[in-house]
C-alpha cells in the first residue's frame, strides 16, 4: 500500500494510513486511504460538527422556513452567513438566523419551555413563514429535551405550520458527514409523502445533493425548464419545505452530491421505485452527458441536445482561452467532499492544470475512490488532514493554487500559495457551461494576480522596487504563449455579466405540449 | 491517458475475483482503456454499499454489451430504463472512443464485456479496500 507519512505526523503513526500517493501501477485495491474516522487525538482537524452537517450544510438552503437551532447561540452563530446558499426569495434563510440560546439554568432546568416560547415567538414576528426546522446541539441533546413533542404541541396551537425536527446533535458522527446522514434519513421517514404537489409536465424529477451555491441550482434549473422537466424539489438549495415532503411523486432522482445526499435518494429508490441517476454539472463534457441522460430517460434528448450545442458554441471559445493560459498550473484539489471527485478529471483535461494533490475533510472512502480514479499518477490523496499537514504538502508539492476552504485557504495565503473557495466560490456560480468559464476565470485571475508581486516581497528585508511598476496578469500569462494563441480571433476571455443570476429569475420558458394532454385530445377527436 | 487500472503488465493478465487470469496483451489493453472510461466519466459504480455495486454493474455493463452487439433492450419499469440510460451512454461513449470495437465480431464483443464486468467487480467490490460497503444500512 502507498501510504504517505508526513513529518509532522510521525508522533500520531495512525495518521500514515490516511494519505496515499497514487503510483504507477496502482488501483483501487491497493491505494486507498482510510476515511470517515472518528479524527485522532492530537491531530487538529479541519471539520465541523454532526450539527453543523444537518443544519448549515443541508437544513438552511431550504428558503422559506425559520430553521431554528436549540442550543447554545454559538452553536449556529458562528457559522451563520459563512455560506453563500442564496434563494431567489431575497435571501429569507440567510438573512435570518434563529437560536434559542440556552444557559446554564437551562441546562439545570431543561429548556423545553424556552424552545416552545421561542418558537411562537419567531412564527409571530413572520407572520408570512409557516414551516419550520428545529435542529438539537450537544447541550440539548445531554439534558434530553424532548423536542418533538414540542413541536407537536406548537402544532396543535398552530394548525396552519408544519415544523420538522432533526435530533443531530454535534457529538453524532465523526464530521458533518454523520449529520448529512442524520438529517437525509429524519427528512424522509418524517416528510417525504405528506405533501400532494401539482404536477405539471410528463417529466418530473428531484434534483438532489445541490445546495445553490451562488446560484448554481438556477443555472441548472434552467437547462431543465427549457427541456420541459418539472423540477418538483430541489434538496435542498433554494428547495421549498413543501416541494421536499412531495419527492416521493418524482419519476427520477437526478443527484448531485452523492457524499451529502445519496442516502435519500438510496430510500426513495428502495421506497417508492424512483430511480437515483448520478450526475456531474461542472465541466462541459460531464454536464454534456448528464444532461442527455436525464434528456434519454424522458425520451427528450433531442431536447438536451439543442442545449449542449447552443451553450458550447457559445462558452468554448471563453473556456479554451482559459486552458491556454493556465496549462501546466498545478492545483492541489482540498475540497470538504464531492468535489474533489467532480472536478479531479474534468479540471485537467478542459482547463489544462495539473492535480498535483486531493483532499478531503469529510468524505468517505467511497469518495477517494471516485477521487483516486479520477486524478493522475503521483497525485498525493489526503483523508482529513490537519493543518501542519497541508502546509508540509504545499511546501512539497508547490502547487500554482488551491481550492478549499476559508479556513485552510487563509493558511495556504500566508506562504503564499493563492486559494479559491471551494465550498462557497469567488464569483460563482461555477456550475453550467458559463459557471465554467467564470471558474476558470477565477482561476486565471488567483494565479496571475499583479498582487503576488508585491506579496512575495518581504519588507524587513527585500529591496522595494519603486521605480517600476507591476506587470499586469495579461503580461504574465501571455509571456509564453504563441502569437496564433495569443492573437486568436476565435478565443476570448469571459465577457458575461457580473451577476448571471438576475436573468434567469427573469426568464420564460417554452410551455411544452404535455403527452397525456396530448392523447387525451386525441381520444376527444377520435370520439 | 494515465490511469487506476493498471494492476500488472499485459503478459500477467488481470485480477478477478482475486486470481490472476492470464489474457493476452490485446484483449488487456482494450479492457484498460473500457475501464478508464468508467472509473473518469461515470459514478454509478460507486454506490456505497458492496450489494448494491454489484447489482449495477449487473444492471449496467451486460446491457451495454447488448446495446453493442445491436440487440433491443426491455425498458418497461423505471429501473430498467435508468439501466438502459446509463448502458446507452456507455456504449455511445465507447463506439465513439474505441474505434477498434467495429472490427470485433459479436461473440468476442460480449466475452469482452464480461471480462469488463468481472473486473469492474473485482476492482469495486471483491478486491475493494472501503471499508463501508458492507455497512447493513444505507
Ligand atoms: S459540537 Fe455541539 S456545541 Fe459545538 S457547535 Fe456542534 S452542536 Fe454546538
Amino acid at each position: 500500500m502507498p501510504y504517505h507519512e508526513f513529518d509532522c505526523s510521525t508522533c500520531i503513526p495512525e495518521r500514515k494510513k490516511h494519505a496515499v500517493v497514487k503510483g504507477p501501477g496502482e488501483d483501487l485495491t491497493s491505494c486507498l486511504p482510510l476515511g470517515y474516522l472518528n479524527t485522532i487525538p492530537g491531530s487538529i482537524s479541519e471539520r465541523g460538527c454532526a450539527y453543523c452537517g444537518a443544519k448549515h450544510v443541508i437544513g438552511t438552503p431550504m428558503k422559506d422556513v425559520i430553521h431554528i437551532s436549540h442550543g447554545p447561540v454559538g452553536c449556529t452563530y458562528d457559522t451563520w452567513q459563512t455560506k453563500r446558499y442564496i434563494s431567489d426569495n431575497n435571501n429569507f434563510q440567510l438573512k435570518y438566523t434563529f437560536a434559542t440560546d440556552v444557559k446554564e439554568k437551562h441546562v439545570v432546568f431543561g429548556a423545553e419551555g424556552m424552545l416552545k416560547q421561542n418558537i411562537l415567538e419567531a412564527f409571530k414576528a413572520f407572520p408570512d413563514i409557516k414551516r419550520m426546522t428545529i435542529y438539537q446541539t450537544c447541550a440539548t441533546a445531554l439534558i434530553g429535551d424532548d423536542i418533538d413533542a414540542v413541536a407537536a404541541e406548537v402544532k396543535e396551537e398552530l394548525p396552519d405550520v408544519d415544523i420538522f425536527v432533526c435530533n443531530s446533535p454535534g457529538f453524532a458522527g465523526p464530521s458533518q458527514s454523520g449529520g448529512h446522514h442524520k438529517i437525509n434519513i429524519a427528512w424522509v421517514n418524517n416528510k417525504v409523502g405528506t405533501f400532494e404537489p401539482e404536477i405539471t409536465s410528463d417529466f418530473v424529477i428531484n434534483y438532489v445533493g445541490e445546495y445553490n451555491i451562488q446560484g448554481d441550482q438556477e443555472v441548472m434549473l434552467d437547462f431543465f425548464k427549457r427541456m420541459g422537466i418539472q423540477v418538483l424539489s430541489t434538496f435542498t438549495g433554494n428547495g421549498t419545505y413543501d416541494g421536499l415532503r412531495s419527492m416521493h411523486r418524482a419519476h427520477l432522482n437526478v443527484l448531485e452530491c452523492a457524499r451529502s445526499a445519496e442516502y435519500i435518494c438510496d430510500e426513495l429508490r428502495v421506497r417508492y421505485g424512483i430511480p437515483r441517476m448520478d450526475i456531474d454539472g461542472f465541466g462541459f463534457e460531464p454536464l454534456s452527458i448528464s444532461l442527455r441522460k436525464v434528456g434519454r430517460f424522458f425520451g427528450i434528448e433531442d431536447r438536451a441536445i439543442k442545449i449542449i450545442e447552443e451553450e458550447t458554441a457559445k462558452w468554448r471559445p471563453q473556456l479554451d482561452w482559459y486552458k491556454e493560459r493556465l496549462r501546466g498550473k498545478k492545483v492541489c484539489l482540498w475540497p470538504g467532499g464531492s468535489k474533489l471527485w467532480h472536478w479531479a478529471h474534468v479540471i485537467q483535461e478542459e482547463m489544462g492544470v495539473e492535480v498535483v494533490s486531493v483532499y478531503t475533510k469529510f468524505g468517505h472512502q467511497g469518495d477517494m475512490e471516485k477521487g483516486v480514479s479520477r486524478c493522475g499518477e503521483g497525485a498525493l490523496a489526503i483523508d482529513d488532514p490537519n493543518e501542519l499537514e497541508g502546509l508540509e504538502a504545499l511546501a512539497k508539492l508547490k502547487p500554482d493554487i488551491i481550492f478549499t476552504g476559508k479556513r485552510p485557504g487563509e493558511v495556504a495565503k500566508k506562504v503564499r500559495v493563492p486559494y479559491l473557495n471551494a465550498h462557497a466560490y469567488h464569483n460563482g456560480p461555477w456550475k453550467g457551461y458559463e459557471g465554467w468559464v467564470r471558474f476558470a476565470r477565477d482561476i486565471y485571475n488567483g494565479i496571475y494576480s499583479p498582487i503576488h508581486q508585491l506579496s512575495a516581497l518581504d519588507i524587513s528585508k527585500d529591496e522595494i522596487p519603486t521605480g517600476r511598476g507591476f506587470l499586469t496578469a495579461r503580461m504574465l500569462s501571455d509571456s509564453s504563449l504563441s502569437d496564433d494563441i495569443r492573437n486568436s480571433q476565435v478565443l476570448k476571455p469571459y465577457d458575461g455579466k457580473f451577476d448571471p443570476i438576475a436573468g434567469l429569475r427573469a426568464k420564460t420558458y417554452p410551455d411544452f405540449e404535455r403527452l397525456a394532454r396530448t392523447a387525451s385530445a386525441a381520444a376527444t377527436a377520435a370520439e | 491517458m494515465d490511469d487506476m487500472t493498471k494492476t500488472a503488465s499485459p503478459t500477467d493478465g488481470i485480477v478477478v475475483g482475486g486470481l490472476a487470469v492470464p489474457i493476452d496483451a490485446v484483449t488487456h489493453d482494450r479492457l484498460e482503456q473500457m475501464v478508464d472510461y468508467i472509473m473518469k466519466y461515470c459514478l454509478w459504480q460507486f454506490n456505497s454499499r458492496g450489494w448494491d455495486r454489484k447489482k449495477q454493474n449487473a444492471g449496467i455493463i451486460p446491457r451495454t454489451a447488448q446495446l453493442l452487439c445491436g440487440e433491443e433492450i426491455a425498458r418497461e419499469t423505471p429501473g430498467d430504463r435508468y439501466y438502459w440510460v446509463e448502458a446507452v451512454s456507455l456504449a455511445e461513449a465507447y463506439r465513439e472512443r474505441l474505434p477498434w470495437l467495429a472490427d470485433m465480431t459479436r461473440e468476442e464483443i460480449k466475452t469482452l464485456l464480461q471480462r469488463l464486468h468481472e473486473r469492474i467487480d473485482y476492482l469495486t467490490v471483491d478486491g475493494s479496500l472501503n471499508e463501508e460497503l458492507t455497512v447493513p444500512h444505507y
